[in-house]
């Protein structure tokens, strides 16, 4: 917070299933990104809410109307209760970070590497009246801003919606030097519902049952031990052996984002290849799939080796990254960069 | 320094780079609150062969000569190195053919495509539709919209492989026919890709892909489908009589139906691994006037069918958008790879679709 000015910025990451704040007063928090309202008077009594975000909205879900509204890291089109949850949700992270500051508030949001501009427009139009000053960033320039990663690196950030890819080069990443992909933690999610159902027809399978077993166990290559997991089948738990299907499910994600480095680091100039190479960083709350780095490695022996390493602070990475940004614009550009209040 | 990996640079330069970087941050910015599109450093030559449209007016008018001669096999020293090594000329826009010249009793022969290499780097991009056109719609979704968001999707995919790439338009903006093409013609582009979705009215249940290039048809169906994008196409009718009697050329035409034909494959290959019941509805000639337009190899593919309910609800997904901006995309590599091996240029060694 700039002491002179009362300001308090902020960097958001606004994910498909989590997004997360941090601000320079040192609060941060990730909220599950799900916005519910009380479906009618007798669930507003017992919520006790107007409306509910976060984890709180997914365990009332049942008294709930709820929604997840963003989609492929973006507001899903078409649907003003969507625009609206999006609204409540980015309140309530704003609020969380304010923690008692009542001056203005400047916020630098991240979205994913290609987003379309009137996404990043629309982004804008929510977010004022919310904040005081906005400013939108590309989520893993965000990322390699933040961990100092500017020369020569590749960030991929792996989210629920999208995976993220930035190539640096020493100046301002190019549309050429970005790329977003649709794989990513809820393709997983979907193909492990697909291949359960498949092997255990009689189970009773929903999306927060998958996500929960697939965060729990994720991985990629060889198992360390078996994964059982209890679920119910006619009204009766039994458990299921989904070690296979959480691999394939994990490991669907390894063509298209081994492809899609390959193809950055080949349009990066011969003589600073090796170096992008050796200097591949993962984020994102995905990344955490156990093994994943390493196979990404084993994927770059292809063109001559690599190294693929994850951040320190990956799910928070986007969010700290944006900050970053976000303190080192002076306050001239925040000027330039202002819009009257909606 | 950099505290992680990459390059250390010296505390100066870094702090200077970190300034350019946000410098960045805040020119997107404003460009997004104006409206418009950000400025991006010029663009590093890549093209390394000889200018397409010079070299298509050089190549046009020693194929014209050629086809002069009495019937001959084409001899060493005229072969395409020939050819390609004449001087190019000097103005972008390619000069008007001289007229054939014939001999009584000789019937020219048809000069193959294939014997005159080309560059081929240079790639317009047409979103259809656009402003207050919508063209086909159902619910929320308009193919303008559609359109757009291939168009993008697929510009990012061929700019990765060293392509130079531009758009009849980047936003929701009205643009006639005559001012896609022209726009097309003044970049001496080496290929059009006009991109659309179908719309079968008395067959909704049908569901397919078809590629079309420039060329006359008997079809009724195909001139009232032409006739109908064609409207508002900036075109008058001396214009128009204008073009259509020069465009039959044949290198361009055999071009676009090679380009054509490559995209439909390709389209057909990865849609039918999701809809299994897409049907091929082939490689056609029509009349659109945005390909009559336009002087280089250019073709219109109807990448979808907004009319059938599953297809439209596919449409409505991000991910089959990828599929299908994917599917162009090997398409025109696939028709760069085989019909211009000396396009030159470092592609990546690798097949871009999955």
């Amino acid at each position: 917070m700039s002491a002179k000015e009362n300001l308090l910025y902020v960097g958001i990451d606004l994910g498909t299933s989590q997004s997360a704040i941090v601000a320079a007063n040192g609060e941060r928090h990730v909220v599950d990104s799900y916005v519910g309202w009380p479906v009618d008077m007798v669930a507003r009594k017992v919520v006790k809410k107007p409306v509910l975000v976060g984890l709180e909205a997914l365990e009332n879900r049942s008294l709930l109307d709820l929604h997840r509204p963003l989609e492929r890291g973006q507001v899903k089109e078409g649907s003003e209760k969507d625009l609206a949850a999006v609204r409540e949700l980015l309140s309530h992270l704003v609020g969380l970070a304010r923690a008692g500051h009542q001056g203005p508030v400047r916020a630098a949001v991240g979205v994913p590497a290609e987003a379309l501009r009137v996404n990043r427009q629309q982004l804008r139009e929510i977010l004022r009246g919310i904040v005081d000053g906005i400013m939108i960033v590309s989520e893993p320039f965000a990322v390699a801003y933040g961990e100092e990663a500017l020369l020569h690196t590749l960030i991929l950030d792996i989210g629920a919606g999208t995976s993220d890819f930035c190539v640096m080069k020493g100046r301002f990443p190019t549309e050429e030097d970005q790329r977003t992909l649709l794989k990513a933690g809820d393709s997983v999610d979907e193909l492990l519902g697909t291949l359960i159902g498949e092997r255990h027809p009689e189970v009773q399978l929903s999306p927060h049952l998958i996500r929960s077993w697939k965060e729990q166990h994720a991985f990629v290559g060889a198992p360390e031990e078996r994964i059982v997991v209890s679920a119910p089948a006619h009204g009766r738990p039994v458990e299921i052996d989904i070690t296979d299907e959480l691999r394939t499910a994990c490991e669907s994600l390894l063509p298209p984002l081994s492809e899609t480095l390959i193809d950055l680091i080949a349009a990066v100039e011969p003589e600073y290849q090796e170096r992008v190479r050796q200097n591949v960083f993962l984020s994102g709350r995905s990344s955490l799939i156990r093994g994943l780095d390493q196979a990404l490695t084993a994927a770059l022996a292809e063109i001559g080796g690599g190294r693929v390493t994850r951040v320190a602070d990956p799910v928070f990475a986007g969010a700290n990254g944006s900050l970053a940004v976000a303190l080192d614009a002076a306050a001239s550009e925040w000027e330039q960069i202002s819009e009257p209040p909606a | 320094m950099a505290r992680i990996g990459g390059t250390r640079v010296g505390s100066r330069a870094h702090a200077r780079l970190k300034r350019e970087l946000v410098a960045g941050v805040i020119r997107e910015n404003l460009a997004l609150i104006e409206g418009r599109r950000p400025a991006r450093p010029p663009a590093r030559p890549r093209r390394l062969g000889i200018p397409a449209g010079a070299l298509a007016a050089v190549v046009l008018a020693g194929a014209l000569a050629l086809l002069a001669l009495p019937r001959l096999s084409l001899a060493p020293e005229l072969t395409a190195a020939t050819m390609i090594a004449a001087p190019p000329a000097a103005p972008a826009a390619p000069a008007p053919p001289p007229e054939a010249v014939t001999h009584p009793g000789v019937t020219p022969a048809r000069v193959a495509g294939t014997v005159f290499p080309l560059a081929a780097r240079r790639i317009v991009i047409d979103p259809g539709h656009g402003g207050r056109d919508n063209g086909t719609a159902l619910g929320a979704l308009r193919e303008k919209e559609i359109t757009l968001d291939l168009a993008l999707r697929l510009r990012a995919l061929l700019a990765a492989a060293g392509f130079e790439v531009h758009l009849t338009r980047d936003g929701d903006h009205q643009v006639s026919l005559r001012e896609r093409a022209a726009f097309a013609n003044t970049l001496a582009a080496d290929l059009f890709l006009s991109i659309h979705v179908n719309w079968i009215a008395d067959a909704r249940g049908e569901r397919g892909v078809e590629t079309y290039y420039l060329g006359p048809t008997d079809d009724p169906y195909l001139t009232r489908l032409a006739s109908a994008e064609n409207t508002e196409s900036g075109y008058s009718r001396a214009d128009i009589r204008g073009l259509l009697e020069g465009i039959y050329q044949d290198l361009r035409q055999e071009e676009s139906a090679a380009a054509a034909t490559a995209v439909q494959q390709a389209l057909l290959g990865s849609l039918r691994e999701v809809s299994p019941g897409l049907e091929d509805w082939g490689v056609k000639r029509a009349p659109f006037l945005v390909l009559v337009g336009t002087e280089m190899p250019a073709l219109l593919a109807e990448v979808s069918s907004l009319s059938h309910p599953e297809e439209a609800k596919l449409l409505g997904q991000p991910e089959y958008r990828d599929r299908i901006a994917r599917a162009l995309f090997a398409g025109i590599r696939t028709y760069v790879d085989r019909h211009h091996p000396t396009g030159g240029g470092p592609f990546p060694q690798r097949s871009a679709q999955r």
